[in-house]
């Protein structure tokens, strides 16, 4: 297995609007006056402030693929058959984490306790927001070293918990990740801690030409 | 080759470059886990074939074989004790396939890993790895070099910096630009090619990532600012995926229909990269003598650049202003915070001057006793992870400078380089080695000229020596030399002299704008009185506190009287923001209405609006029935019309919240009143669950429908749970959690619940429930908090 590389202080670019979806706004309807657009506006740059992302990537072997479990080069087993057919023309695969780090939950807890709910929530969906654009930063910067291989990642990423992909194979990904060293740790229920972190995986598939 | 002989080469009109070789190695055998560099040395013939079918197919610069024969990729394979005689090889392979009818490059990309801050590689690390990569091509006689499909303009730098501390070859630099024109690093083609430029590349492109018609965008972006060639390697269209399989399908005819685009643009330079083959190049090559290459031309205004962004420095634009406030000389506070290296301070600093309107920011670490060459690449650090802004490294230690300027990942303006001998011996070689601006401050080894006269001509001689290393008036901001008007005199005349001078004569100019004042009361007049004067006598930038309203009031204005700020479009643009912010001229709000404040979350408003009601004589049951309940109950309906979305019903609460807070020792004067008690609540997260938002969110929510609320908090075992239900005689136990792993926690409240006789209902939500699931265990499901209201509501009245 190739070594994990560790990224910090990465600012990735990300949709807005997205922040806004998870909050449930809906295009059209709902409607925001210009007061709370400051809100919005300045909650999420102080979002953007508290948070430290820290993203890994591992590029591991994959040995086997039934259609329904993978095994990994280490022997590590991962069950779930949408994984297994996302990773179908792949040998190999990338492991990925991003966490946007401690004091963007602290800041969520001071707000919540300060009862400013309203900051808390929409500071709650920016840091989500910003921890999966820390994955699409790292999906285009692999893919970038990749497409001068001939290669490419796969368009979708998936992580424990999606489909059936169990939430429990969290733990393999954070052994193979040593999050630990990212400043993530999972409890006991695979949950990871701080909230806003993720674990993913992508497939490298070859650029065939035409 | 020679730097100016490259410069010439580009009159004979477009150069033609190579296409990709790694797919067309791939084609034939190479196997996808090699080390491509060791492969090719070892399969020469292969290699040499296909570099040969590119010069024959027209190519003028063919690239060596070694994008990743730096020490830091092949350690990956374990072969970097092997680098410089690799690329001694490849080089000597490129010679031999080009047979005297092509020029060799040198090629140069990047480690793969992300230098510092982001990454775990240190600049002089990466600058290191480049050179003894560098050591093997030169020794395999490479024409010139090329840094190609740069992601991260820092390690672009160390490469660029590399080639110029071996050789004097010229270089040519293409970035990897992303949609949205910029670098996935952030750096835009603009500011990459002011940077690049001035650091000594002698062409500056772009390359990969994305197709041709992508790039003519980004050439035509780099054109007006550009006075080296462009250079231009697009992929064969973007990756797509067809029939789930990953395919380059942009064929070479069309490829080829984007060279005028491209050259029209401003590209001097066409090739092609991931996808193409020499069939591409050789009908690019067929039409280049149709296509009439644009000369470089030198750009008009003075241009600084930070990673990530770049400032124009003019006399017909608006005056750029540089925050001043980065500088501990007289700020004890910052004096503190350096000797505690407190860069969170720094940063602060840096955002607040940026918030106020700065352009760039002036950066000193001069605290006595403190080691200046740290102090200031720490704060340059972090006031470029701060903000986008280019910066003004403000010091006299060439030491200090140098190691700021080595790190500074964009093109700095050094403050300053005067015409004392040491300071012309020293720093000016600086300033040309790493590409900075300067300011040249017109005092020499005599002291500071008292007169304008003497001042401008020390602003000659050092202009002259300037020249000498290849600076233009572009590259200098001339200081007026500004001293305080307290001591008497015309310091302030003289000053404004040599402004007008400079105006006459090409120079950009600046000025400490807060020395005039110095020892004088109340000097944000005198500062600002200033400020508008210079800036007439054709004043372009000024180091001065954005952070003072009267002086950027004073500079705004100051810009639309001298035509600098056009249709006074800045100026309009600014002061009506202000004004719709409730700034100045405009009246005061009118006080809502409790209802009004509720509905539209006025947290601020509602106490004033709830004491004039009482004012008015309303009792609080009255604007509790009449207001407070009516508008919460409205921003319901709304928010499940999704006319409002989260942040506002929560608003809603929150407003209501403060209101009931003022309401409150009214409410025990008249026992009865209220919003009644309709129901008491235990909450909580699950045991082994820590996402508790949403459960708060909930618990906030039914706090202000009437509900008495106990909160748990999370990560509560069942026992808890039931026996604080038990405790509170609850109505309804409410439960949350996010994850598959901790929901099965809930059928186990339910259980104990039952074990033990409590009649309460159990109310659950969280992402992954669903209204099947928690009926298997007796439980209701609501999907969001106001559902949760509506469902608390519904098992109150049910249970009566």
């Amino acid at each position: 297995m190739e070594s994990i590389k560790i990224l910090r202080g990465i600012r990735p670019s990300y949709n807005r609007n997205l922040i806004l979806t998870r909050l449930g706004y809906k295009r059209g309807v709902t409607g925001i006056g210009e007061d709370f657009g400051q809100l919005l506006d300045s909650t999420v740059k102080r979002a953007e402030d508290h948070c430290s992302l820290v993203l890994a990537y591992r590029v591991v072997g994959i040995s086997e693929n039934d259609g329904g479990t993978l095994r990994l080069e280490d022997g590590t087993v991962l069950s779930g058959k949408a994984l297994s057919e996302m990773l179908s023309q792949s040998q190999k695969a990338v492991l990925m984490a991003s966490t946007a780090g401690p004091r963007i939950m602290e800041e969520i807890r001071t707000l919540m306790d300060a009862g400013r709910a309203s900051e808390a929530v929409i500071m709650d969906a920016a840091a989500s927001e910003i921890a999966d654009a820390g994955l699409d930063f790292l999906m285009e910067y692999i893919g970038a070293y990749l497409r001068r291989q001939g290669k490419a990642l796969t368009k979708h990423r998936f992580s424990p918990g999606y489909g059936d992909f169990g939430i429990e194979q969290q733990a393999h990904f954070a052994r193979l990740l040593e999050i630990e060293k990212l400043g993530i740790r999972m409890t006991d229920t695979c949950m990871l801690v701080p909230e806003k972190s993720v674990l993913a995986i992508a497939g490298i598939v070859d650029i065939k030409m035409d | 080759m020679t730097r100016t002989e490259f410069r010439k080469y580009f009159d004979k009109g477009l150069v033609i470059l190579d296409g990709a070789t790694g797919t067309q190695l791939f084609k034939i055998g190479m196997p996808a886990d090699a080390c491509p560099e060791k492969w090719a040395v070892e399969n020469p013939d292969a290699l040499i074939a296909v570099q040969k079918s590119y010069v024959e197919c027209g190519t003028d610069i063919l690239y060596t074989f070694s994008m990743g024969g730096n020490v830091i990729k092949l350690a990956e394979y374990g072969l970097q004790p092997q680098t410089r005689e690799l690329n001694r090889k490849l080089a000597e392979l490129a010679r031999q396939a080009v047979a005297g009818n092509a020029l060799v490059a040198g090629d140069i990309s990047s480690c793969g890993i992300l230098l510092e801050p982001y990454g775990e590689i240190t600049f002089e690390q990466s600058v290191e790895s480049y050179k003894e990569q560098i050591r093997g091509l030169l020794e395999g006689g490479v024409d010139l070099f090329v840094i190609e499909t740069m992601m991260d303009i820092q390690e672009t730098r160390a490469a660029l910096i590399a080639i110029r501390e071996l050789c004097d070859l010229p270089v040519m630099v293409t970035m990897t630009y992303e949609d949205g024109m910029r670098t996935l690093m952030g750096t835009d083609p603009v500011t990459a090619l002011v940077t690049l430029q001035s650091l000594g590349a002698d062409a500056v492109g772009c390359n990969c990532s994305c197709g041709p018609a992508e790039m003519v965008d980004i050439i035509r972006a780099m054109k007006p600012y550009a006075r080296v060639p462009l250079v231009v390697k697009p992929n064969a269209g973007k990756p797509r995926l067809v029939n789930g399989k990953t395919v380059f399908n942009m064929d070479a005819d069309t490829f080829c229909s984007y060279a005028q685009a491209l050259v029209d643009a401003g590209a001097n330079a066409l090739g092609g990269c991931c996808g193409t083959s020499p069939e591409y190049i050789k009908k690019l090559s067929a039409i280049a003598g149709k296509l009439i290459a644009q000369k470089p031309a030198d750009a008009t205004c003075a241009m600084a650049s930070s990673g990530r962004r770049t400032v124009f420095i003019r006399r017909d634009q608006p005056l750029t202003v540089i925050g001043e406030r980065l500088n501990p000389t007289g700020k004890k506070f910052l004096r503190e915070a350096l000797v505690q290296n407190d860069m969170d301070k720094v940063a602060q600093l840096a955002r607040e001057q940026m918030d106020a309107g700065a352009d760039l920011l002036d950066v000193n670490a001069g605290v006595p006793g403190l080691d200046e060459k740290k102090t200031l690449t720490d704060m340059v650090r972090a006031v470029m992870d701060a903000v986008p802004l280019p910066l003004c490294l403000d010091s006299s230690n060439p030491e200090a400078l140098e190691a700021a300027l080595r790190i500074y990942p964009g093109r700095a303006i050094i403050n300053s380089v005067s015409g004392e001998k040491v300071k012309m011996e020293r720093i000016l070689p600086l300033a040309a080695k790493y590409g900075a601006m300067f300011i040249l401050l017109p005092i020499d080894d005599g002291g500071v000229p008292e007169t304008a006269e003497e001042r401008i001509k020390i602003i000659q001689k050092v202009y002259e020596t300037a020249r000498s290393y290849g600076f233009s008036r572009k590259d200098i901001l001339v200081d007026g030399v500004v001293m305080t008007v307290a001591a008497g005199g015309h310091a302030a005349g003289e000053t404004l002299r040599v402004l007008e001078w400079c105006n006459n004569n090409g120079f950009n100019t600046v000025i400490g704008l807060s020395n005039v004042s110095f020892g004088l009361p109340a000097r944000e007049n005198i500062n600002a009185a200033f400020l508008a004067m210079a800036v007439a006598n054709g004043l372009t930038s000024a180091i001065m506190n954005p952070n003072s309203q009267q002086l950027m009031d004073i500079k705004r204005a100051s810009d639309v009287l001298k035509a600098r700020d056009l249709n006074a479009g800045e100026y309009i643009r600014h002061y009506s923001a202000q004004e719709a912010k409730g700034g100045q001229g405009q009246p005061a709000k009118n006080m809502p209405t409790v209802f009004d404040a509720v509905l539209n979350g006025m947290s601020g408003e509602i106490a004033g609006a709830v004491l004039a009601d009482l004012d008015k004589g309303l009792s609080p049951k009255e604007i509790i029935d009449n207001s407070l309940i009516p508008a919460i109950r409205k921003v319901g309906e709304l928010y499940e019309e999704k006319k409002y979305f989260l942040p506002q019903l929560i608003k809603g609460a929150e407003a209501m919240e403060k209101a009931m807070e003022v309401l409150t020792p009214y409410l025990d004067k008249e026992a009865g009143s209220g919003i009644g008690r309709k129901g008491t609540i235990v909450m909580a997260t699950v045991k082994g669950d820590i996402h508790d938002i949403g459960k708060n969110i909930v618990a906030l929510l039914l706090r202000n429908y009437g509900f008495e609320v106990i909160d748990l908090g999370k990560d509560v075992p069942a026992d808890r749970i039931i026996q604080a239900t038990k405790d509170n005689n609850a109505d309804i136990i409410g439960l949350s959690a996010l994850m598959t792993t901790t929901m099965t926690e809930m059928p186990k409240v339910a259980a104990m619940a039952a074990d033990a006789g409590i009649k309460a209902r159990i109310m659950v939500g969280g992402a992954v429930l669903d209204n099947e699931y928690a009926e298997s265990f007796g439980a209701y499901y609501s999907k969001d908090a106001y559902s949760a209201v509506k469902l608390a509501e519904s098992l109150i009245q049910g249970k009566d």
